[in-house]
């Protein structure tokens, strides 16, 4: 899975999940702190769909250094299974 | 029932209801659990070895699970001096926290542990019964609370008292048990009423715990209440929560009241052992006053505390501190309030330089705002809170993405709730009083009104 492809899939999570979100321009620079309506309780149900739709798991130590849609997907992208 | 130490506690349901459910937990899938009897042979045998271990004083990266509540309990009745530790906080801080608290020896997480050994210290001698909470704004300077075994016993007696659980309630235990609020209210209120505490499986399951251990009561923070509300998580068999820890809004505890469930709202403090007010009936912000607690108000409204059985026993190696806050078994709080007509206590705002968010943590504005200015290189700035998110105001020309940029490292090291939500930049000057203090209710009501 390329990266463009797991950034769209944030994208979707993030918008069916956040009603605030849907229609938002969201790029991989969108710090989800300032620049989304995402406040941490959204930021906690969107990385656990995440988790799941990617069978992956993000240590919760980490979670407060993910800022951006970019970082997200990096994380992601590190925890992958290779193909 | 007033129980005098934790093991006094064990020892007592474990002789008088041996097989009733105490902790109840994830068993790979299915609903676990542990009875007061077989709770109290697991924390015999494990304060046997700590025992023999040698060990003064036990750090814990408390993730609320069974094996953490057995550890505590254990250490307790061994006599090491415990100190609660949050695991999700930075490297760096959890570092400085291990060497100011003398901590020789840790439980948790096994990376995390071998990443924090080099910080382990040779330990302390007088620190029996002793446990250590940090306020729930812990940075690298923060002051541990030291309480004891005793005074957390006293604390879920007075809760019991004013909101008593039966041996048929289930309470759920979602909040960090690093919080002195979700140690008393989340676990010890349960287990002192003889009730079952359902231990909650971490932010992960935050939105199907209560469908999983389905609790008959649960101690939320604002802001989880508020998440379980509005997505209707809460199971039929729900019937009672608290709220602490935070500001909580009127709407959001009215929404719970329609779909069923009685909210009661609590007041206290780390330093207090948590609860010293709590709303039994009625108006859930009109709180009666615990039973061991006796509250007045300050000229200016500040609430002065006397819990004789519940104070703390200062601030850990820190004496000055402790004196500026305590004086002859009163407690200056830093909260305003006033009483009703009916003698119940009304929180009405808050005297320090201090944010209270709704995920129960403290944001102390001095020192944020000085991590703030130094990471700018500038002075002219204040943090407020907006939509109960805090955001900074920039008094001077910039560019917000810059802003945002350069404040990054900084925000990474921070819970995801105290990270700024927003950045606003004015042309104009701070409001400040004749001294130099921001004035910072006008500065939010000028923010808003610019929105």
């Amino acid at each position: 899975m390329t990266r463009e492809e797991v950034l769209e899939k944030i994208r979707k999570v993030i918008r069916d999940s956040v009603p605030e979100m849907v229609g938002s321009e969201l790029n991989e620079d969108t710090v989800i702190n300032t620049e989304t309506a995402i406040d941490s309780m959204g930021f906690i149900l969107v990385i656990c769909k995440l988790e799941a739709l990617f069978n992956v798991r993000i240590p919760e130590r980490q979670w407060s250094k993910l800022s951006t849609l970019g970082d997200v997907a990096d994380a992601i992208m590190k925890r992958l299974p290779q193909a | 029932m007033r129980f005098e130490s934790f093991s006094h506690m064990l020892r007592h349901w474990a002789e008088t209801s041996p097989d009733r459910p105490a902790l109840l937990f994830d068993d790979g899938g299915g609903v676990g659990q542990l009875s007061f009897a077989q709770l109290k042979d697991a924390v015999d045998k494990r304060a046997d070895e700590l025992r023999a271990g040698g060990k003064t004083c036990l750090g814990v990266l408390a993730d609320g699970s069974l094996g953490c509540v057995i550890e505590i309990f254990a250490a307790a009745q061994a006599g090491l001096q415990i100190v609660m530790l949050d695991a999700a906080l930075p490297d760096k801080v959890l570092t400085g926290l291990l060497g100011y608290a003398d901590v020789d020896s840790l439980w948790g997480d096994e990376e995390l542990r071998e990443e924090l050994a080099p910080a382990l210290t040779p330990g302390v001698k007088d620190g029996a019964g002793k446990l250590l909470f940090f306020t729930s704004g812990t940075t690298e300077r923060s002051k541990a609370v030291v309480l004891t075994d005793h005074s957390l016993c006293q604390s879920a007696y007075n809760g019991g008292e004013k909101l008593p659980l039966s041996p048929e309630d289930r309470l759920l235990c979602m909040l960090p048990l690093g919080h002195v609020f979700g140690f008393v209210c989340g676990l010890l209120w349960g287990l002192s009423c003889g009730a079952a505490v359902a231990l909650g499986r971490g932010p992960r399951h935050y939105a199907d715990d209560c469908v999983f251990f389905k609790p008959t009561a649960l101690s939320a923070v604002p802001l989880l209440l508020g998440f379980l509300i509005q997505r209707r998580l809460f199971n039929p068999e729900l019937r009672l929560v608290l709220v602490g820890a935070g500001d909580c809004s009127r709407p959001l505890l009215e929404a719970a009241a329609r779909m069923g469930v009685r909210v009661s709202f609590g007041y206290g403090l780390t330093e207090t052992s948590s609860g010293v007010a709590i709303s039994v009936s009625g108006d859930p912000f009109a709180m009666e006053i615990c039973p061991d607690d006796t509250i007045t108000l300050a000229e200016d409204g500040e609430i002065l505390i006397q819990a004789p059985t519940c104070m703390m026993q200062g601030y850990y190696k820190r004496p000055a501190d402790t004196a500026a806050v305590l004086t002859d078994g009163v407690l200056h709080s830093g909260d305003l309030g006033r009483f009703d007509e009916d003698g119940k206590l009304h929180i009405t705002g808050r005297k320090k330089d201090m944010l209270v968010l709704p995920d129960g943590t403290k944001l102390f504005l001095p020192e944020y705002e000085a991590e703030l200015m130094r990471a700018l290189g500038h002075p002219e700035l204040a943090v407020i809170l907006m939509n109960s998110r805090p955001v900074l105001v920039y008094s001077g020309e910039a560019d917000e993405k810059e802003l945002a940029e350069k404040l990054r490292p900084l925000m990474a090291e921070r819970p995801r709730g105290q990270q700024l939500a927003r950045i606003l930049i004015t042309d104009d000057p701070l409001p400040r009083t004749a001294t130099g203090k921001i004035k910072r209710w006008e500065l939010q009501q000028k923010m808003e009104r610019t929105l």
